[in-house]
């Protein structure tokens, strides 16, 4: 499956990208992990993620052009 | 709630008057509560923010905004609407990033649940500050845990 990865806030600015998409995704682990190799400075940072706009905290279930956040803690308001 | 809930840049007293306006014609209410969220010009070490970037997930915070009204709807039988107005990219110190309006038929659900909604947004909002300072370095805002 094809999956639309988002980077916001610091985690945009240490990847150098807002987004960018994976092709041939198993599973929600085999895409962190390709996440994580491509830009291992994230490990330095907090961040959770979201699928289509639902934060998850468990491993979920991706679809096909399932869109996935890495987001580091909010400070808006 | 009717539109956009992001704004470019701040959110000026013309925009607050246009949201207050469109409410002006719901007869059948007695109170607003308004909360105006302004940017600081903290003294960080000695630097001196003079602006904020905001960045935000838009369809998230679409999302979240609309399950915030649903809740509070739910809560408050005396509200009637409720508006969220949040900046993205650069405020200045001074400028209003960010507003909150309720209406309701009396004024003590009105009061509390602007105040609800305003923690809400601050948990639940996917958006993310970084500080400008007067010798122009940035850096971005950590989370306040109070």
């Amino acid at each position: 499956m094809e999956i639309k990865v988002l980077f916001f806030g610091v985690l945009a600015e240490v990847t150098d990208t807002m987004f960018r998409h994976y092709r041939n995704v198993e599973s929600f682990s085999d895409l962190m992990l390709r996440i994580r190799d491509d830009y291992p400075t994230i490990a330095h940072y907090t961040y959770r993620v979201a699928v289509n706009n639902e934060i998850v905290n468990e491993e979920p279930q991706l679809r096909d052009q399932d869109e996935v956040a890495l987001m580091p803690p909010f400070t808006g308001g | 709630m009717t539109g956009k809930i992001l704004v470019e840049g701040p959110v000026t007293m013309e925009i607050i008057s246009v949201v207050l306006s469109a409410e002006d014609r719901k007869n059948e209410t007695g109170a607003y509560s308004m909360f105006l969220g302004r940017v600081r010009a903290d003294n960080k070490g000695g630097r001196v923010v003079k602006a904020i970037e905001y960045s935000a997930y838009e369809s998230m915070v679409n999302h979240e905004a609309d399950d915030i009204k649903q809740a509070i709807l739910l809560q408050f039988d005396d509200v009637v609407s409720l508006e969220i107005l949040h900046s993205t990219g650069v405020v200045k110190a001074g400028e209003i990033s960010l507003l909150v309006l309720v209406t309701g038929r009396r004024r003590h659900q009105a009061q509390r649940a602007c105040a609800m909604i305003v923690e809400m947004i601050k948990e639940r909002f996917p958006v993310w500050k970084k500080e400008i300072y007067e010798d122009n370095s940035r850096e971005w805002q950590q989370p306040y845990l109070a």
